[in-house]
């Protein structure tokens, strides 16, 4: 059984969020990290390879992420938590890709490494566009089961719950497929020391995009189908408005701020 | 001396990183609800157990980590800078684990250092007498031999967590020790032995882990409660007060790093006048140069931890005791300043920076007094004359 997690190296969203010029999220002067929402991604992966134990052969967990050189951080933190190996595709024609052309370098070099199953997270922290697993799979041509709160896998089955604001469904697909996890799926591990210690000695493969065999022109700022025009800085925390209740009054001062802010 | 450098490596790193996150999830409020309760931090120390990062100095054949006392140290800053840290670190797998994976049989190592690695065993350290507070040559606890092994017999004072331990490693001397010279020899010695009894001590610090007097009273042992060798003197007992400094130094360093933040986080939001206060050179200063001091001070506690873990015994005990001395100042300064940036607010329970005054002032004093440092390095370093 392969598994490919795909992962995003992301700012470190406890930091101050800086764009360049391009508007293009200023990736120098912070501190990334492995995407929140991807650790779910990596644990669920690590799970399934856990449950299949030695019945599914060989398993083996490949990270796969796209990025600039220190993305390898992501990885990183991907093998310390268990994953076996890693794939760094870095090539700076990609930088400024748009979800329609991340989806299309992720899908090549998905193609060059076996896989039963995809995995993704949600949505990146940063951009949060959600659509890069959808994406993928149309471009394998594999199902895609997205958005899974639990993950089961039966032989060659994989069955995810998908819990919707009005209903919850089963979603069922064949292996090879697509499965992207939300984050209710599971908290995701904190590495060992001892898988701290591991992760140094995994190897990590860096591909370009001719390794790819991906146009430099399919990808990157000018061949994105969106772009950013505008970023703000979000605006300072206000003070908040403290309701009392010393007299019995609380609950309709509450009620009454609800109603005026259209909560309720 | 193999090279060492002066930046932690990325797994050391990576560690912190991991160990912080995983703290924080904690929290200073967790620690301050269970000292305030008189409970224990048991959840926390499991949590910190189960990824591995109790044991990481322990060998791997024995269930650890296989890393050194510096991984070691790094945990319990973290753990400190996040407000949790947890003071049975220093005894259970620094020293005792230090002493045991060092000195103890393959016996004795495959008995005590899994527990200790995996946080199910837990190991007091008691070497304080009342009649030897600072001078550990004047240690009476004695051991004398009987048919089937030890009888113990003395009285500590200020041990760590016995409540909380299954067993204690105990400094003594054997009873023909006439000479009056430290043949310090190690024994284990389980809490709930027959003539084994602990008080707690009343202390004005906020702890989870309370302090104990121990009353030994003809404890009987079997011969393998001996840890090592009865005639190693000093040489053992130093493989586990080395680790204790080092261990001592990065509590202290966290803490500081807390009231730092704290402090730090005031002054950026606290607006009294046209700017927040920290823009003012009287409150930035003090926290500036508190920074500094406590950089330096965790640059020397690293510094003994990578001379410990290379093997270099000698130079790591003068290196650990100027980086407890510089950690002690560094977490007393840091902790003043950090209550005179927040004003009343500062002594308030709510803000929780108060209560890092009692807790800061105990590294000046334990394991070894800052007087005491500074003998140690007149003598030693400088080369000065003894007083004593």
């Amino acid at each position: 059984m392969n598994i490919v997690v795909c992962v995003k190296y992301v700012p470190d969203a406890t930091g101050d969020r800086k764009f360049e010029s391009d508007n293009t999220v200023d990736r120098e002067g912070v501190d990334g990290l492995l995407s929140e929402l991807d650790e779910y991604a990596v644990e669920q992966s690590l799970q399934l390879k856990e449950k299949l134990g030695s019945d599914g052969g060989d398993s083996e967990v490949t990270v796969l992420t796209i990025g600039p050189a220190g993305a390898v951080d992501a990885i990183r933190k991907a093998l310390q938590m268990g994953a076996d190996k890693g794939v760094h595709v870095q090539d700076d024609a990609i930088a400024g890709s748009d979800a329609f052309a991340t989806s299309l370098v992720l899908a090549e070099a998905v193609k060059k490494l076996p896989h039963d199953l995809v995995v993704c997270g949600m949505a990146s922290t940063d951009g949060g566009m959600g659509v890069v697993p959808a994406m993928l799979s149309e471009r394998l041509g594999l199902p895609g089961a997205t958005l899974g709160s639990s993950i089961e896998l039966d032989g060659q089955t994989l069955k995810i719950r998908r819990d919707g604001d009005t209903a919850t469904v089963t979603v069922e697909a064949t292996l090879p497929a697509v499965l992207s996890v939300t984050d209710q799926s599971g908290e995701a591990r904190y590495p060992s020391f001892k898988g701290i210690m591991a992760a140094k000695k995994k190897p990590v493969e860096t591909w370009s995009l001719a390794d790819l065999g991906v146009d430099a022109g399919q990808v990157g700022l000018e061949a994105s189908y969106t772009a950013v025009e505008e970023t703000q800085a979000r605006p300072p925390r206000t003070a908040g408005e403290i309701v009392k209740d010393e007299d019995g009054s609380g609950a309709k001062a509450l009620v009454d701020f609800l109603v005026s802010k259209k909560f309720v | 001396m193999t090279q060492i450098p002066f930046v932690e490596s990325p797994e050391r790193q990576s560690l912190r990183q991991e160990v912080r996150k995983l703290a924080s999830s904690y929290g200073r409020e967790y620690f301050v609800r269970q000292a305030r309760n008189g409970e224990k931090t048991t959840e926390l120390w499991q949590d910190i157990a189960k990824h591995g990062y109790l044991g990481v100095s322990i060998p791997e054949e024995y269930g650890g980590g296989g890393g050194g006392i510096g991984d070691l140290a790094a945990v319990l800053e973290e753990l400190a800078a996040a407000g949790s840290p947890l003071l049975m670190m220093v005894v259970s797998p620094a020293i005792c684990g230090t002493v045991i994976t060092r000195f103890g049989t393959d016996e004795q190592k495959r008995r005590w250092l899994p527990g200790i690695a995996d946080g199910s065993f837990t190991m007091a350290f008691a070497i304080t007498e009342p009649d030897a507070g600072s001078n550990s040559h004047r240690i009476t606890t004695t051991a004398r031999r009987d048919a089937d092994g030890w009888v113990l017999k003395g009285r500590k004072i200020y041990i760590s967590g016995v409540d909380e331990a299954q067993a204690v490693l105990v400094v003594a001397r054997t009873e023909d020790a006439k000479t009056g010279s430290l043949k310090p020899c190690l024994f284990v010695v389980p809490t709930d032995a027959a003539g084994f009894e602990y008080q707690p001590i009343e202390m004005e610090i906020l702890s989870p882990e309370k302090q104990f007097s121990v009353f030994i009273d003809d404890v009987h042992l079997p011969a393998d409660a001996l840890v090592g060798d009865e005639d190693a003197g000093l040489l053992q007992l130093f493989a586990g007060l080395n680790p204790e400094r080092i261990m001592a130094s990065a509590f202290a360093t966290g803490m500081a790093r807390l009231a730092l933040e704290q402090a730090v986080e005031y002054a950026k939001t606290r607006q009294v006048f046209k700017t927040p206060i920290g823009a003012h050179q009287a409150i930035a200063h003090p926290l500036a140069e508190s920074h500094v001091e406590v950089e330096l001070a965790r640059l020397m506690t690293q510094k003994a931890a990578a001379l410990y873990d290379a093997g270099e015994d000698m130079a790591a005990g003068e290196a650990a005791n100027m980086a407890k001395f510089a950690s002690a100042d560094a977490v007393c300064k840091a902790a003043d300043r950090a209550v005179q940036t927040l004003g009343g607010n500062g002594l308030t329970v709510e803000y929780g920076v108060a209560s890092l005054l009692t807790a800061s002032r105990l590294s000046r004093i334990a394991p070894v007094s800052r007087e005491m440092i500074l003998n140690f390095v007149s003598s030693f370093s400088l080369g000065l004359p003894k007083s004593y």
